[in-house]
């Protein structure tokens, strides 16, 4: 039954973090990293055969096995030091929509989990929280109003004036007690329009079909305050943040991703990555999305995007590629991307490499923008 | 003094009746001594006992100085020998609780007539007069035979009955013994009855009788 | 050869199986019973650890200040307000008639460090229907199921009160499928909150809101928090009983060692002239110290292994009775199965051949330093003996001046420290005792041997005790401990039933007593008021608050909760409510008790250290407030410090709800009719309302079950002593038969012979006794005085037991003819005249 893998999926999300251990609770069968790969079929499927819908789509979709908010932002800091931020609700539901419990106050049907990160130089913070809901509760401890929009859980708060919908966010996230207090207090202010990535912002991540609704702001103005370090400071930079939805991403045998959000310098956004599959070569899946300053995007080709490891770095046990060489040759764009400091370890249930990066050419070495990396299933 | 008549006595043993004694006839007189000779297991011993009331026979009569032992309990044979009898063993059987002076006084006291001058008299003839104190475990074995002896005497009995009282000692501290025990014999006019395997030893006493297949064979020394 | 001389020593005992026997039974003894209290502890341990792991010690607590319910919406705006709390909920249940606690968690909110949210590789099927039913195997004997046919089981609860759902098939509610988590404390099953609410029909009333320890460094606006620290842990109340156990068993360890040492003295001795013909024909001495060694080995594995067999039985016996004992002493669950972690095999295997060395090494020393050629005892022996007594006088010296020192440190403790320390000072006590035990015993035998100089017979048998008094001296010590350890426990248990039964009466007053939840007894006040069959109704209530300072002298914001305690001073009640201490005597107090003055038990007043007229500063809901203390009261069994104060106060001032009502009816009144009113009038059973009767009985059954234990541990040490004395005259019964013997060839009568090691022997014993009885004495104050308030915060009137002390001796001396009675009847039954012979041989 489709239920019981399910299971093994949301614990290796949830569970690993109670135990404090890391090892995937299931050997049986491949299910993809952290159980994304897992067979759904009760579950809505993404497709493109229709449009996205704002505001609705904004909110949950608990018919969909997964769901996330995910917030990134190259930031500098009032002393001019550059700081990356991360900001992450994940939804992920419990039950097919058919199985659903009868709502009762502590009845849930979807659990929530949410991460924070904070990285200046060789300093890296995160903090995850998690909560259960139930579809058809609304103000749980978690959830995601569409208009206005609200994306929650606990104190952590993403959200649009009642008048607005989104955009002027605002987003306050702090964790910890006295001198360990860390967080933000943000406002976001899109200067450019959402990006749907496929079409009807379908966007396959492999050749069976298997994929999600996908769509960005990647055009975030970013003011506020960060605290670190006990200190807090005024800081502004660039954000984007990236809406997604799926019953299942991955194929089984996929093993994990490296995902590129970057901002050149001449305002073109570019979104890249590279899906692994374990063990075996040339079956990697990677596509890249150009987005131009005014929103239009272009789609390039699995053929077409060549995302190779430079140099690996050992950060928590494991060899993390730190240097990458990123070559888009239909849009003559040859990269060097780099991150700012290999520690940027997010140890939570899930654990991974998210962190901010430095783009430059990949012949001058000159910088040419920034942006963040996400690599999983290491 | 101590007449002995038609003594019988069978042991049983594993391999089946063992008699030992098979109609012995004894008479001993106030002031005589008398040696009973036999080789091992002849019965000296066993005739010893009975006639000390230690055991009892199964025929025949016994009597001490007129009192017959087959009417007498125990307790009353306890009491016979407590106050008529001495007796004095190969193996001493002293009491090691006990110093040397009490020692010597144990038997007098519980027959009820503790003599302090004989004690003291005693205790200068033992050759012992300064170790009042010591324990009998202190003493040499010639030493602890002669505080047998006096303890045996102290109570100044009838009959001494002595089962190989040298039997223990070397040659010179058993002739030492043997002659402070026939000292001491006449000096209180008591009957001996010794058992022994030594003519050497038996030489001095008045009467000699051999014990042979149970029988006795008087025999002048 | 080690072979063969091994096998040529352990051919002694083929013909003397006796000893064997006598050797392998101290062993067995002594590690069966230090062994099944071990493994006793080891089960309560195992199941304390495993209740501090699912909370109470490790978490901080939330609760509302309006004394109201915590509710689901408590926990969603505190959570809002970035607080890290975890809702709980806990409730019991009655499955096939046995009460089980419930536990709700939310698994992804609980402290991490909490072992409970560590739910393993099923989180889901955790939290979502038909979610699951996470216990301990050993919890499956309750229900009545095997470990191999549990999982999955859906066990129907009892009588939820018609349960107000669909009602669709079984109306019974059934718990979510089982599934085994060793690490769960007995008795306890845990689940999603979610199922937890639905069983309990809790909706969205909570129990508890955690947090990790330390994680809110203030409490939140309109909340209390309760520190983890403050909170008491099963397990520092249960200790002491724990160390009552322990020391009882070490007790009966080292008497059993005592026999091992007897047995093994007498092996020697009869075996010396085979040491020596082995070492006349060439064997070398350490060759001859191994084997014994290695005979010494093998011996031990087979007395620890029956100890350890017969241990766990008795365990397994005693544990229900413990189990029980905790659970109504302390309200800490206890595994009624036996669970035995691997060291305490270890332990008890190690314990065993530690004392078997310990007590074997006297006798390898002896083997070792065997003189080939010395035939007859060493001549110094007494000199040696007295020697060893004027050690015996100095190490007592030393050790009463350790226990005088314990004593002075005792008290400059603050009243209700110090357990351990006096342990310490009653070990003390204990050892010096024994250990001038023998000169004593000495010194009086001296003074007896010159007054009986006048009577032979007894002066022999005194001087002959005196020479024995080397090998039995080592018995009487054991006796001593044991005979004061009986003495001293039993006053205890006597002084504290009386003072019990006493104490209930008093609290005790109203002959009825109704039950219930507060909600349900708070309407059926006025009912029961308007009864014309209904005298006086006297409420109690229940309640907590917060201890701010203490006379002042604390600073403020050491705040300490405490329980509270609600009475009505009607004159049925005062009149016999029992007080310790008072300003100005009963009446006086009972009179001021009232919204400005308060009482507190004896355990408060030794903790906080406080005496009537002294003030304490409550942080009522209406503000912080001072008040007076008007008197102290005794509150037995009760572990925790509690304040009183008039229902009433306690209900209007302190958010307090009532606990129970007590009954004052009409002489003609009938019970039976007035329980079926209430039964009709309101929704609670007949048997809510509990006759005064009842109740003692209960409570008085509760504490007779504590002490059976102790009784049982204390009768088997005494039974242990006894053995030590019997193996210790067997050992020289051929020794002494030769010489009572030669008395008798001097004319002593054969009946006075075998009288004569009874009554040398019960002399011995009574003097025992009477050393043992101030010894009893002593460790009878220092349990009801020092220990009790120690370990249970009140103190016991220190009751004597005339016919206890009288018992005490009988014991004495009945150990001791009963030990004296075998080799006394041997004597009776061998030939004296054998007995001559035997020193030919």
């Amino acid at each position: 039954m489709n239920y019981s893998r399910l299971s093994t999926a949301l614990v290796a999300m949830a569970c690993a973090i109670l135990i404090g251990c890391q090892k995937s609770p299931s050997d049986a069968a491949p299910q993809g990293f952290a159980g994304l790969g897992a067979n759904a079929e009760e579950f809505a499927q993404a497709d493109a055969s229709t449009p996205l819908s704002f505001p609705r789509d904004h909110g949950a979709h608990p018919d969909y096995r997964i769901e996330w908010w995910y917030l990134t932002a190259n930031l500098e800091d009032d002393q001019g030091q550059p700081l990356g931020l991360q900001w992450t609700l994940f939804r992920q539901a419990l039950t097919p929509p058919d199985e659903r419990p009868d709502p009762a106050p502590w009845t849930a049907d979807q659990v929530w989990m949410a991460h924070m990160g904070i990285s200046r130089g060789a300093t890296h913070v995160a903090a995850e929280r998690f909560a259960r809901s139930h579809s058809q509760h609304a103000n749980g401890q978690a959830g995601v109003n569409a208009a206005p929009f609200e994306a929650w859980i606990d104190d952590w708060v993403l959200k649009s004036p009642e008048d607005a919908s989104f955009e002027d966010f605002t987003l306050s996230a702090y964790s910890g007690e006295g001198a360990d207090r860390f967080g933000y207090s943000l406002t976001l202010e899109p200067q450019g329009p959402l990006v749907q990535h496929g079409e009807n912002g379908f966007n396959a991540k492999t050749v069976e079909g298997q994929g999600s609704r996908y769509y960005s702001q990647p055009f975030l103005q970013i003011t506020g305050q960060v605290t670190l370090n006990g200190e807090t400071r005024e800081v502004s930079g660039q954000g984007w943040l990236d809406r997604e939805w799926s019953s299942q991403l991955l194929t089984p045998e996929q093993t994990g991703w490296d995902w590129f959000s970057l901002h050149l310098n001449d305002g073109r956004k570019l979104m890249a990555y590279r899906l692994r599959v374990g063990g075996e070569d040339g079956g990697d899946y990677a596509f890249a999305h150009l987005i131009s300053a005014d929103g239009e995007t272009e789609l390039i080709g699995a053929d077409r995007v060549t995302l190779t490891p430079l140099k690996t770095q050992s950060v928590a046990g494991r060899d993390m590629p730190t240097r990458w060489s990123l070559t888009l040759p239909d849009a003559d764009l040859q990269l060097t991307v780099e991150a700012r400091h290999p520690n940027r370890w997010m140890p939570t249930s899930v654990p991974y490499w998210e962190g901010d990066v430095v783009v430059r050419q990949a012949d001058t070495q000159e910088k040419i923008g920034v942006g963040y990396l996400e690599m999983t299933g290491y | 003094m101590l007449i002995l008549q038609k003594l019988h006595k069978t042991f049983s043993t594993p391999q089946g009746e063992l008699p030992v004694l098979n109609g012995i006839d004894l008479a001993l007189d106030q002031g005589e001594s008398l040696a009973l000779m036999g080789e091992s297991g002849s019965g000296k011993s066993t005739l010893l006992h009975l006639a000390a009331g230690l055991d009892l026979p199964d025929q025949g009569r016994i009597s001490i100085d007129g009192h017959e032992l087959s009417t007498l309990d125990e307790p009353a044979r306890a009491r016979l020998r407590r106050e008529h009898l001495g007796l004095v063993f190969q193996q001493f059987h002293l009491v090691p609780s006990l110093n040397v002076i009490d020692n010597l006084r144990l038997q007098a006291r519980l027959a009820g007539r503790e003599d302090a001058e004989w004690t003291a008299h005693l205790m200068a003839r033992l050759g012992l007069s300064g170790r009042e104190a010591y324990y009998p475990e202190q003493l040499s074995g010639g030493q602890q035979q002669r505080l047998a002896i006096g303890r045996a005497l102290a109570a100044r009995p009838r009959l001494l009955l002595a089962d190989e009282p040298t039997g223990n000692l070397d040659e010179q501290s058993a002739d030492t013994v043997l002659a402070l025990l026939l000292d001491l014999v006449k000096e209180t006019r008591c009957a001996l009855l010794m058992v022994t395997h030594s003519a050497r030893v038996a030489a001095p006493l008045s009467r000699l009788v051999r014990l042979h297949m149970g029988r006795l064979k008087d025999n002048a020394p | 050869m080690m072979l063969r001389v091994l096998l040529t020593l352990l051919s002694h005992y083929r013909r003397h199986p006796g000893q064997l026997a006598m050797l392998l039974l101290g062993l067995w003894v002594a590690s069966a019973l230090w062994s099944s209290v071990q493994a006793v502890n080891a089960t309560a341990k195992d199941s304390y650890a495993r209740a501090n792991a699912l909370f109470s010690a490790n978490v901080d607590e939330l609760a509302r200040r309006d004394g109201q319910p915590l509710t689901r919406e408590d926990y969603l705006s505190l959570r809002r307000a970035g607080l890290p709390v975890s809702p709980m909920l806990e409730g019991t249940l009655e499955i096939d008639g046995e009460r089980l606690t419930i536990v709700g968690i939310d698994p992804l909110t609980l402290p991490s460090s909490n072992t409970l949210g560590a739910s393993g590789a099923a989180l889901t099927a955790f939290i979502t229907p038909p979610w699951q039913t996470r216990l301990a195997p050993d919890t499956l004997d309750l229900l009545g199921l095997s470990r191999q046919q549990a999982p999955g089981m859906t066990p129907a609860v009892d009588n939820t009160q018609d349960s107000a759902g669909d009602g669709a098939g079984d109306s019974r509610q059934r718990l979510p499928p089982l599934a085994l988590r060793a690490d769960l404390p007995p008795n306890t099953l845990v689940m999603d909150i979610a199922a937890a609410a639905r069983l309990l029909d809790r909706d969205n009333t909570l129990s508890q809101l955690v947090t990790a320890p330390g994680a809110l460094s203030t409490a939140p606006e309109g909340y209390r928090l309760t520190r983890a620290a403050t909170l008491a842990s099963p397990e520092q109340l249960t200790e002491s009983f724990h160390l009552n156990l322990t020391a009882l068993a070490l007790l009966s360890l080292v008497v059993g060692l005592f026999i091992v040492q007897a047995a093994l003295g007498l092996a020697m001795e009869q075996r010396l002239t085979t040491l020596r013909t082995l070492r006349a024909l060439g064997v070398p001495a350490a060759t001859l110290v191994m084997a014994m060694l290695l005979e010494l080995l093998v011996l031990g594995v087979l007395g620890a292994a029956l100890g350890l067999a017969s241990g766990i039985w008795l365990a397994g016996q005693l544990l229900p009775d413990v189990a029980t004992t905790l659970s109504s002493l302390y309200q800490a669950d206890v595994n009624r199965s036996l669970v035995l972690p691997w060291h305490y095999w270890v332990g008890s295997l190690a314990i065993t051949f530690g004392g078997l060395l310990l007590a074997g090494s006297g006798v390898l020393w002896r083997a070792a330093r065997l003189n080939v050629l010395a035939l007859g005892q060493s001549q110094a022996w007494r000199l040696a003996y007295q020697r060893q007594l004027k050690r015996m006088t100095l190490g007592a010296a030393g050790v009463a001046f350790l226990a005088l020192g314990l004593a002075l440190w005792l008290g400059l403790l603050p009243p209700g420290q110090g357990v351990l320390v006096s342990f310490g000072f009653v070990a003390a006590l204990l050892l010096s005792s024994a250990l001038c035990l023998p000169p004593l015993i000495n010194g009086v035998l001296h003074l007896l041997q010159r007054w009986l100089r006048r009577h032979p017979l007894a002066h022999w048998a005194v001087a002959d005790i005196q020479l024995q008094l080397p090998r039995l001296s080592l018995a009487m010590m054991a006796l001593l401990i044991a005979l004061a350890t009986n003495l001293g426990v039993s006053s205890m248990v006597g002084g504290f039933r009386l003072t019990f039964l006493d104490w209930l009466d008093q609290r005790l007053a109203a002959p009825l007593y109704i039950n219930d939840s507060p909600s349900t007894l708070a309407p059926m006040l006025d009912w029961l008021d308007a009864r014309p069959d209904v005298a006086e109704t006297l409420p109690t209530a229940r309640g907590s608050v917060d201890l701010l300072a203490v006379d002042d002298t604390q600073e403020q914001g050491a705040r300490e909760r405490i329980a509270l305690f609600g009475i009505t001073p009607a004159a049925t009640i005062t009149d016999r409510w029992p007080l310790i201490d008072t300003i100005s005597g009963r009446s006086a107090a009972w009179a001021s008790l009232s919204a400005n003055s308060v009482f507190i038990n004896e355990q408060m007043a030794v903790a906080q250290q406080l005496a009537p007229g002294d003030e304490v500063t409550l942080d009522t809901p209406q503000g912080t407030r001072p008040f007076e203390i008007a008197a102290v009261y005794p509150d037995y069994g009760n572990p925790r410090q509690q304040i009183l104060v008039p229902t009433e106060v306690l209900i209007q001032h302190f958010g307090g709800e009532v606990a129970s009502i007590g009954l004052v009816v009409n002489d003609s009144a009938d019970h039976q009719a007035l329980r079926e009113a209430l039964a009709n009038s309101f929704d609670v059973s007949p048997e809510a309302m509990v006759d005064q009767q009842e109740i003692k009985r209960l409570a008085t059954q509760i504490f007779e079950r504590t002490f059976t234990i102790t009784r049982a541990l204390n009768g088997l040490t005494l039974g242990v002593a006894a053995l030590a004395l019997l193996a210790t005259l067997l050992a020289q019964a051929r020794d002494r038969q030769r010489q009572l013997a030669s008395l008798w060839a001097l004319g002593v009568p054969r009946k006075t012979l075998t009288l004569m090691p009874l009554f040398q022997l019960g002399g011995l014993a009574l003097l025992t006794g009477v050393v043992a009885i101030p010894l009893g004495i002593a460790i009878t104050w220092t349990l009801v005085a020092i220990i009790n308030v120690a370990a249970f915060g009140w103190r016991l009137p220190l009751y004597l037991f005339p016919w206890d002390i009288l018992i005490t001796l009988a014991t004495a001396l009945g150990v001791a003819v009963t030990a004296a009675a075998l080799p006394s009847l041997q004597l009776w039954r061998t030939s004296p005249q054998a007995m001559l012979n035997q020193g030919a041989t």
